[in-house]
């Protein structure tokens, strides 16, 4: 289904700023730097191009504008006829050709400059032919410009024109001016009508959405006719007709009977009967308005002998679909809108007759045919004469029956509050459902705060059961604490005593010194460990340290010394050392010095390595050759990474081949050749 | 939304409650921003923009001018009537000192010094060299013998080329033209008339003979369209103009009718 959209046009744009738009895009697209001094070939290509391309974006425009705007031809009738009515045919297809004229002649002078330009021979010719080509160009579209304007105002219009569909299942709502029309549709219906008492309110056709059996009506609201010769109504009123004329609707003609929108009954049945013809083959439906200002049955003689004699002509529309021949209810409706009263019944009835309609005519068709043969409802076919109904078990319709008086005895609060004076004057009681120990504590309050403390923060329903814990706890401890004993002081010994002794006093000296040290170390430049003899991590410190606490330091010493980094030729100094090692006292630091600064004597033990070949027996190897092969499979599957910082395989990639920010652009100063 | 939802709103829920506020300021900002940009603007759309302000302004001066024109009472001029002499003259003869020549003599001067009653009388000689482009032909291209025409020619519509071994002079077909815009110069309108034929080529009689057509050439068209009728009765249908502008600058021809 096509939907007719025609807010999807794109902006026609006034003539001078169409001819804005296009030489200001031609001389920002085109290359602009040109010299007298280049070949002549290249001139003229320079110049031709420029017309080419001007030539080439009118076209483009032109043609967006003549594709978009729909042939009045090619649609729907109701929307041909619709668009006639508010445009003028004529006016809009003469627009429409002239734009198509224009396009054609721009394209005549493209060909004949860029003819003429071939026979350039200067700069300047080619200068000025170019000049009156796009000169010539823009006259043209001059020229056209009110054809422009026009078609700027029509596209504005029928972007506001209401989406109708004219396939699908339509309601269309007729009568004189302020019966009550948008006041229904804005009943049944989200469509936002505008409802004023003076006449002509509605000034156009509004279309809103209904639901009915879940089906999707469309009800369009007309603006109102007035009884006149077909050719004095103006555009507001061929509005409607024209969509009384095109849509196949069911059709709800109304009726004021209070008579309170100016016009009497006589007039609106001389209506009706001038426009009967429009009702040929649709369901029509007669509905009496405003009946809470005066009720139908009230009418007088003469307006009842007239809604009857109208009444007649709509019966005969029933008859004449085939439908049911004496559905007098379906016919003749009393609604008021302003009560609401009767306003769903129309809607109902309206839908209905429609549906039917619609399905009777589909029935009919050839296509149903197609359709006939994808349904079949598979109805079991009876056995025997035995009635087989619905098995309900007894259970269940016990509860059924109860629930049904449960709903009806039980008393809400809803209805306990309505009867104690309403929502502002009763409030329930909350606390009436309360389980409590003690019934009588229901309505008792709580009190919130308590010396300065929240009395929840401090609630707790197992606090009994919790403080007897705690005081089981506490007794345990007790019994506790009773056993242990003071073991400080009484069970060292004396050695252990002068060790504590000496301990404490180096510590406290040490605290001592750091005091001395952080409160002058601002004043008094620090001396770096590796100067100040006393702090030197040297193993001859160590050693000291270690004699002084009756320790023997030598092997201590050894194994620092055989641990440290910094011992350069080993090989050598080993034997040495170890000879030297065992008879060197390592107390003497003086002597040693200069000696080991030299051959550094002391040796250092090397951190055993093995042949690679050489089988651990935790690795799972069977023998030499088979560690010796995996090794070299190992170094062969992986491929130590390559650090040179050269271009591999791997490294041969081109991320973008044109990338555009090196290939477009003009260039402010310098060439454009090389890029 | 269908139909006048705009106005709608409006009448249902009014304007936003500054929004005639805002809408003075933003009308008054308008200003500093159109100087803002007719100052930042620059290029080709600064240029047109200030041409665009420049006619506003000047439009814009004009009817203040008007608006502050007051209807008071101005003294009236005494226009002095030509002729007219001081009273201490009034007894004077007065003599003309003018030469009268004789319509025949004037034509006889206007036929020797070249002269004629046409819009342009004067036009800037076009060389040779400007007119024509040597054409190379023959086997290695040293025989210059053939010229082609580099301006605008009109060649009739009985018109068949020589044969190409000895045309001397080439006239494109691109650079034929058939018709000419003419303007009247008393109706002041402008039609799209054919050419007859190339009366007078200013430049030549060779040229005038090749029908090459440059600004000043006088050429006949046929004004039929105009509906003209001689004294006599008869239909004017070919009458002479003057082209008044470079043909193969402007790829047209311009010309002025001759009346």
């Amino acid at each position: 289904m096509v939907q007719y959209n025609f807010k999807k046009i794109t902006v026609v744009p006034t003539g001078k700023d169409f001819i804005d738009i296009i030489l200001s895009r031609t001389q920002r697209q085109t290359p602009t730097v040109v010299h007298k001094g280049y070949a002549i070939s290249r001139l003229r290509q320079f110049y031709m191009r420029k017309v080419k391309y001007t030539q080439q974006n009118f076209h483009e425009k032109l043609s967006t504008i003549i594709d978009e705007f729909p042939r009045l031809d090619d649609i729907h009738p109701f929307y041909g006829d619709l668009l006639h009515v508010l445009y003028n045919k004529d006016h809009y297809k003469l627009a429409l050709g002239q734009i198509n004229t224009a396009r054609n002649l721009i394209g005549k002078i493209s060909k004949d400059y860029v003819k003429l330009l071939k026979y350039g021979d200067s700069l300047y010719r080619c200068k000025t032919l170019k000049v009156a080509a796009l000169g010539r160009m823009c006259t043209v579209i001059k020229r056209v410009s009110p054809s422009l304007a026009y078609l700027e105002q029509v596209r504005q219009h029928m972007a506001r024109l209401p989406s109708i569909d004219p396939n699908t299942r339509t309601i269309l709502i007729c009568g004189y001016p302020n019966v009550g029309k948008s006041s229904f549709i804005n009943k049944i219906t989200r469509a936002d009508v505008d409802v004023q008492p003076y006449a002509f309110t509605t000034k156009s056709l509004f279309v809103g959405h209904t639901d009915f059996k879940y089906l999707r009506y469309q009800v369009i609201d007309t603006p109102g006719i007035l009884d006149r010769p077909f050719e004095d109504r103006n555009i507001i009123e061929m509005c409607s007709i024209t969509a009384l004329a095109h849509l196949r609707a069911a059709i709800l003609f109304f009726l004021d009977i209070s008579g309170s929108c100016g016009y009497s009954i006589a007039q609106q049945a001389a209506l009706f009967h001038s426009i009967k013809s429009l009702f040929m083959n649709k369901p029509l439906i007669i509905v009496c308005n405003k009946t809470d200002l005066q009720p139908f049955e009230n009418l007088s003689e003469e307006d009842m002998k007239l809604v009857m004699e109208m009444k007649e002509e709509a019966m005969k529309t029933v008859i004449g679909q085939g439908g049911e021949a004496t559905d007098e209810e379906g016919v003749l409706l009393k609604m008021s809108t302003l009560t609401e009263d009767g306003v769903i019944a129309v809607k109902n009835a309206a839908c209905e007759r429609l549906l039917n309609q619609r399905v009777e005519l589909k029935m009919k068709s050839k296509k149903i045919n197609d359709c006939l043969n994808r349904f079949h409802v598979a109805m079991p076919k009876p056995r025997d004469d035995k009635e087989r109904p619905a098995c309900i078990p007894e259970a269940v319709l016990e509860a059924r029956a109860k629930e049904a008086a449960e709903k009806e005895k039980r008393k809400l609060e809803k209805d306990l509050e309505n009867e104690n004076g309403g929502a502002g004057v009763y409030s329930a009681s909350l606390k009436k459902h309360y389980i409590l120990a003690n019934e009588e504590w229901k309505e008792d309050i709580m009190p919130e705060i308590f010396d300065g403390h929240n009395v929840f923060d401090f609630v707790d329903p197992d606090i009994l059961q919790r403080l007897e814990e705690l005081e089981q706890e506490e007794g345990l401890r007790q019994e506790e604490e009773a056993d242990d004993e003071d073991m400080d002081g009484e069970e060292l010994t004396p050695e252990e005593r002068e060790a504590l002794a000496e301990i404490r006093r180096k510590k406290s000296l040490l605290i001592q010194q750091h005091r001395i040290k952080k409160s002058t170390a601002e004043s008094r430049p620090t001396v770096p460990r590796k100067f100040d003899k006393d702090k030197k991590f040297t193993t001859e410190r160590m050693g000291r340290q270690l004699s002084a606490l009756g320790l023997d330091p030598s092997l201590a010493i050894d194994r620092a010394r055989g641990r440290s980094l910094s011992r350069k030729g080993r090989k050598r100094e080993r034997s040495l050392a170890r000879a030297g090692s065992d008879a060197d006292d390592a107390m003497d630091m003086d002597v040693d010095q200069p000696s080991s600064k030299k051959l550094r004597m002391r040796s250092r033990s090397r951190s055993r390595s093995r042949p690679p070949g050489e089988v651990v027996p935790g690795q799972g190897f069977k023998d030499s050759a088979q560690k010796v092969k995996a090794i070299k499979l190992v170094r062969k599957s992986q491929k130590v990474r390559n650090k040179d910082a050269r271009r591999g395989d791997a490294d041969r990639t081109i991320p973008t081949l044109k990338p555009k920010h090196l290939f477009s652009g003009k260039r402010s100063l310098g060439k454009t050749s090389r890029r | 939304p269908q139909g006048d939802y705009i106005e709608l709103h409006r009448k249902r829920h009014g304007y936003r409650l500054d929004h005639h506020e805002r809408k003075r300021k933003r009308d008054a900002r308008e200003v500093h921003k159109r100087s803002a940009m007719a100052q930042k603007a620059l290029g080709i759309k600064g240029k047109m923009f200030a041409k665009k302000r420049y006619a506003e302004k000047a439009l814009m001066k004009k009817t203040l001018a008007m608006h502050e024109e007051s209807s008071t009472r101005r003294k009236v001029e005494d226009e002095a009537h030509e002729g007219a002499v001081p009273a201490y003259l009034l007894d004077r003869e007065a003599t003309t000192r003018a030469k009268v020549l004789s319509n025949t003599v004037k034509q006889k001067r206007k036929e020797k010094a070249g002269k004629w009653d046409v819009p342009l009388p004067k036009v800037r000689p076009v060389a040779e060299d400007e007119m024509f482009k040597v054409l190379r032909s023959g086997k290695r291209k040293t025989k210059q013998w053939k010229r082609m025409v580099t301006k605008v020619t009109f060649v009739g519509p009985s018109f068949t080329r020589k044969p190409p071994k000895y045309e001397r002079f080439i006239r494109p077909s691109g650079l034929r033209f058939t018709k000419a815009h003419v303007t009247h110069p008393e109706l002041k309108c402008t039609f799209n008339l054919e050419i007859i034929g190339v009366k007078k080529n200013p430049n030549g009689p060779t040229y005038t003979s090749l029908g090459v057509i440059t600004k000043g050439t006088i050429i006949e068209v046929n004004v039929s369209e105009l509906g003209l009728v001689t004294p006599a009765g008869k239909v004017v249908w070919g009458k002479y103009a003057q082209v008044t502008n470079n043909p193969e600058n402007d790829g047209c021809i311009n010309a002025v009718l001759l009346v």
